[in-house]
């Protein structure tokens, strides 16, 4: 803590105030709808000076007394200028007005494609917008934000129909995914199919692959922040889509005589109702639905308050046998408070819960688990000087978990009552960070994290003989479970385990010409909570579990370093980053783990630790009819599991080894073209390594089955992965008086009906006794058409 | 089952998959089935193959074989009937007692122990259509009762005549314990793998073994890894290893177990 202090003191002294300055503040907005911009940068012509709204589209910037042209400027939007009078500190509010007002613009942020971005350290950022991702070809035309952001470079996933998303080699569990500020612990709808965001309920979201910003903390691989429209604050309009898996609306409007908004987005899958026409599928049901809401209040110009929710649910009952429902839920309180025109401040009081319940009919067994979060937090933004920006704030976490409950669903159930250890935890964070402009060249941002984390009591605590949880069998070549010597009981108001982490940040950008620069960032990050899963594909059931006595935190150390150039007059961007990253205690599974209803977890995983390198280069075109970009990737992923305390040599032997998630090349390809204004074509084009597996290395026979043996882990590797998209949007005509605009877009996703490996299954034939591989492949040449309306 | 809705497909392709080190398979199962002397036994020896070898499994013949109950310290030796069988016709099956089996082959001595576990009775098998995964097809039902005061682990095997293979089923009482514990045995009506449902008048065999913590340890992985290797949703296919060591040379062990169980034996045809 002492070092937070003297780093604060040492921040703030080192700012001389030379000359008289003044400031202008203010907040930068839509002109057709009152949403506030993110990401626009306010600048004074013919300086280096100049600010990037915040997410509440606020900015301040300081400079000498005197008179300046101020350009105001977001992309996809029409520039603004703007003649002061820089004499007094002002507030100034600026609105800005879309290129074209057609449903279909396409508009690809490119951030760093911006003169003021070269600058920003900031680096290893993707940022999509709604409207970019609505134009991207979809499975069945199910528009998709998940899948979208895996068509930038370093992001992957496991295949089609598995859930989350893997970021520069990392697991799924390392990615922070906030959907306004609230925590969501699964992203998927349908086990993985699609994602839970809804885009029409959606302003934009942004992926830090690397470089995170202090004000992040506990995850080790990425944060996708994505943040909901605010609602329109100057006409009511709703906007929808219709398409074969779901339908989608959204209602949006003024509130309080425009000095508040209203958003409410519903979204529900209608698969279900075709099942029903089907005589074999006529019990089944599988359907999601969302909810997303979202208004706020500007109480006066200081002023302004913000509630946002999230209600997703997905429910899938197979002929009576399995049911299964599961779902988040968030709720975000937010008050926006200015202090003076340098002192902007965030309060957010946020709750998200994740739970999911399987009924296991032909058993009599009811499953139920859980995990909730309360988290209050506190964001402040410091315009120090025309060259210094400083964001601190803290951060408080409270978890509790219900890892699992059983019912047994009758009285002649043959399962009785079982309930898993309760869980709670608490983390805190604190942080500070500064954004300093060194040389009219040279940008630094530096920040330091502090976390801490306290498994708290509650529980009761497993100990093992020689402490151990796991036991290496020397002769058998086995990890088994380890011998209970005694249980220890925490009480409520005592903690089973501590843990805190000081997480430095930093980034530079250098400026090489006025189209140039190079940047280099080293990121420390803690991660204190851990998704259990021993599968290949992480499923809606696997179990979050927070760090205690025997599972530490992961810690990860990432260094990048990019190169950035825009060429011909910014019309085309290059970004080319490397990076390498590691992470200490990533846990792994030893053979045959089982995690269902473990109330002991530590008994099936070895601590071991992860690197991931790779180089990635994205080309974009930003400007002209046709637009689009080409990501590449080549990079390896790997992880190291040793015995440790357990003794033995640790999974396949103590050598590095193959995640799940490595992949050697990944491309992508996507482009948009617009040919008038009725219609425009957009196509991707995605080849990927396979994933890596376990085949079997010989056959033996026991008990009359042929029974496979298997080589070392994830030492072989799936067929290649490739396919192409292609959609076309059709604009029809329409009066100008007409409020009603609508767009058709048909689709063929898996164009030359490539049949992509999801899993290779080994089995022996019944019928010949013959062994056999099976391919399984999922989604084959699919067309779909949507109808999408805004009135 | 998502496959179903998501016009997924399944069809053989042909994967280079590599080859392993070839293994002595020993399949040594003392089974004491209910009510008899359980004096015959027998012990199975052959050698792993490369996974798509269409082949017959090469036997082995020539090995010494013997099992010793280290209660008694009585020894039984199970002659080589020179097509990889080795059997015993003086075994003296105890519940608890501890068994050493030990095998010699190409100069190498492997051993293996076990304590002999014991069983339920069976109390009912039923018929019925209405449970199981499918509530039109017919099933079979097995219900008998979990002992309380221990933790039990059992071993299941279906096998209706006719069929190329048993269907084994694995249950541990974690979550049953004490319970009348039921299990059922449904067939799928599949075209593809050329299974059809249960008929009246077709007859299944039903063996409920009573089994070891450790031999129920290896038997779950193999019957997950069996029947749903490489599946997203299964935990990662690994290498099974058995209870048998090799004492000569480590690095060169046996797949296979050496199980000790005492084992209900009934069958049931549909009505």
């Amino acid at each position: 803590m002492k070092h937070l202090f003297v780093g604060f003191c040492l921040l703030f002294s080192a700012v001389v105030l030379a000359q008289e300055k003044y400031s202008i503040r203010g907040t930068i907005k839509d002109i057709t709808n009152g949403e506030t911009l993110l990401g626009a940068s306010v600048f004074l012509k013919g300086t280096s000076n100049g600010a990037i709204t915040n997410e509440y589209g606020f900015f301040s910037l300081t400079a000498p007394k005197g008179t300046y042209t101020l350009i105001i400027s977001y992309m996809g939007y029409e520039t603004l200028t703007k003649d002061i009078n820089l004499d007094a500190d002002q507030t100034l509010n600026f609105e800005l007005k879309e290129f074209a007002t057609s449903l279909n613009e396409v508009i690809i942020v490119a951030e760093e494609s911006e003169q003021v971005n070269l600058k920003k350290p900031q680096m290893s950022v993707s940022k999509l917008n709604a409207s970019t991702i609505k134009q991207m070809p979809a499975v069945l035309g199910e528009i998709d934000v998940v899948k979208s952001i895996q068509m930038l470079p370093g992001v992957t996933n496991n295949g089609e129909g598995s859930a989350g998303f893997n970021v520069r080699g990392g697991a799924v569990d390392q990615n922070l995914v906030l959907l306004d500020e609230a925590i969501i612990y699964n992203t998927s709808h349908f086990f993985g199919f699609f994602s839970v965001f809804n885009a029409d309920a959606i302003k934009d979201i942004k992926l830090y692959k690397g470089d995170i910003p202090a004000k992040f903390g506990g995850r080790v691989s990425s944060v996708l922040d994505v943040r909901q429209k605010d609602g329109n604050s100057k006409n009511f309009n709703l906007t929808g889509g219709i398409g074969l898996i779901s339908s989608r609306l959204a209602a949006e409007g003024p509130l309080f005589k425009e000095k508040g908004s209203f958003l409410i987005a519903g979204r529900t899958s209608y698969a279900h109702l075709f099942m029903k026409g089907i005589e074999d599928l006529k019990d089944d049901k599988i359907s999601f639905y969302d909810l997303n809401l979202k208004t706020n209040y500007d109480i006066n110009k200081n002023n302004r308050v913000y509630l946002s929710g999230y209600f997703g649910r997905d429910v899938f009952n197979l002929s009576k046998i399995i049911e299964n429902t599961y779902g988040n839920a968030t709720a975000n309180l937010r008050w926006n408070h200015i202090f003076n025109d340098k002192l902007f401040s965030n309060l957010s009081l946020i709750y998200s819960k994740y739970d999911y319940q399987i009924v296991l009919d032909f058993i009599e067994l009811d499953w139920i688990a859980d995990i909730k979060n309360y988290n209050l937090k506190y964001d402040l933004k410091y315009y120090l000087s025309d060259k210094v920006k400083l964001e601190f704030g803290a951060s408080g976490i409270s978890y509790k978990l219900n890892p699992g409950e059983v019912r047994p669903t009758s009285e002649t159930s043959p399962v009785n009552y079982l309930k898993l250890d309760q869980k709670r935890a608490f983390e805190g964070g604190l942080y500070v960070s500064a954004e300093h402009q060194i040389t009219d060249k040279l940008t630094a941002q530096y920040g330091l994290r502090y976390s801490a984390f306290s498994r708290l009591g509650g529980q009761s605590m497993t100990n093992y003989i020689n402490n151990q949880p796991v036991v290496y069998n020397d002769q058998l070549g086995i990890y088994e479970r380890g011998e209970v010597a005694s249980e220890t009981y925490f009480g409520k108001s005592e903690r089973i385990k501590n843990y805190d982490n000081f997480e430095p940040r930093l980034g530079l950008s250098y400026q090489l010409n006025d189209v140039s620069s190079i940047k280099a960032s080293y990121t420390k990050s803690s991660q204190y909570i851990h998704l259990l899963s021993n599968t290949s594909s992480v499923t809606p059931l696997d179990v979050w579990t927070p760090s205690g006595q025997y599972i530490k935190p992961q810690r990860s150390t990432q260094y990048a370093f990019g190169y950035y150039k825009n060429f011909n007059d910014n019309a085309y961007s290059l970004e080319v980053e490397t990076y390498y990253k590691t992470v200490d205690n990533r846990i792994d599974y030893i053979d045959g783990s089982d995690l269902i209803g473990n109330n002991t977890i530590e008994t099936e995983i070895l601590n071991g630790e992860a690197r991931a390198y790779g180089l990635e280069v994205l080309l974009r075109k930003n400007k002209g009819d046709f637009t689009g970009w080409l990501a590449y990737t080549l990079s390896k992923s790997e992880q190291r599991t040793y015995g440790g305390q357990a003794g033995g040599p640790g999974i396949n032997g103590g050598h590095w080894y193959n995640t799940p998630y490595d992949r050697t090349h990944d491309i992508s390809l996507t482009g948009i073209y617009k040919l008038n204004d009725k219609w425009s074509f957009s196509s991707n084009f995605v080849f990927q390594t396979g994933r890596p597996v376990t085949y079997p290395n010989g056959q033996y026979n026991y008990e009359g089955l042929s029974v496979a043996t298997f080589s070392n882990r994830n030492e072989d590797r799936l067929p290649a992965y490739h396919r192409i998209d292609i959609s076309a949007t059709y604009t029809p005509n329409r009066k100008p008086d007409n409020r009603w605009k609508g767009e058709w877009v048909f689709g063929i996703y898996n164009l030359y009906n490539r049949k992509n490996a999801a899993s290779i299954t080994f089995n022996q034939n019944n019928q010949t006794g013959l062994n056999e591989a099976s391919r399984i492949s999922i989604f084959g040449l699919i067309p779909s058409v949507t109808y999408n309306f805004k009135f | 089952m998502l496959a179903v809705v998501f016009m997924s497909c399944e069809d053989v392709i042909d994967v280079d998959v590599p080859t392993g080190q070839t293994r002595l398979v020993i399949e040594a199962s003392l089974d004491w089935e209910k009510g008899t002397s359980g004096s015959n036994q027998q012990v199975k020896l052959s050698t792993s193959t490369p996974y798509f070898e269409t082949e017959a499994i090469p036997v082995v013949v020539g090995a010494s074989v013997k099992v010793v109950n280290t209660n008694t310290n009585e020894e039984f030796v199970f002659v080589d009937q020179n097509d990889g069988t080795y059997l015993t016709t003086t075994f003296v099956p105890v519940i608890g007692n501890t068994y050493q089996l030990e095998v010699i082959y190409n100069d190498e001595t492997y051993t293996a122990t076990q304590t002999m576990t014991s069983v339920s009775d069976i109390n009912n098998i039923t018929q019925s259509i209405e449970g199981g995964f499918d509530d039109e097809l017919l099933e079979l039902n097995i219900y008998f009762d979990d002992p309380e005061d221990e933790a039990n682990y059992y071993l299941v095997r279906y096998y209706e005549d006719g069929d190329l293979f048993p269907y084994f089923e694995d249950i541990s009482d974690e979550f049953l314990n004490g319970n009348e514990i039921h299990d059922f045995f449904e067939k799928d009506d599949d075209e593809d793998s050329g299974q059809a449902p249960f008929q009246p008048g077709d007859t299944v065999e039903i063996n409920l073994y009573g089994i070891s913590e450790s031999y129920y340890n290896y038997i779950r992985l193999l019957i997950e890894q069996y029947y749903s290797g490489g599946d997203p949703f299964s935990s990662t296919s690994a290498e099974i290893r058995g209870n048998c060591i090799n004492e000569t040379n480590d690095d060169n062990y046996a797949y296979g177990y050496f199980r000790a169980t005492e084992v209900v034996k009934t069958s049931y045809t549909f009505q």
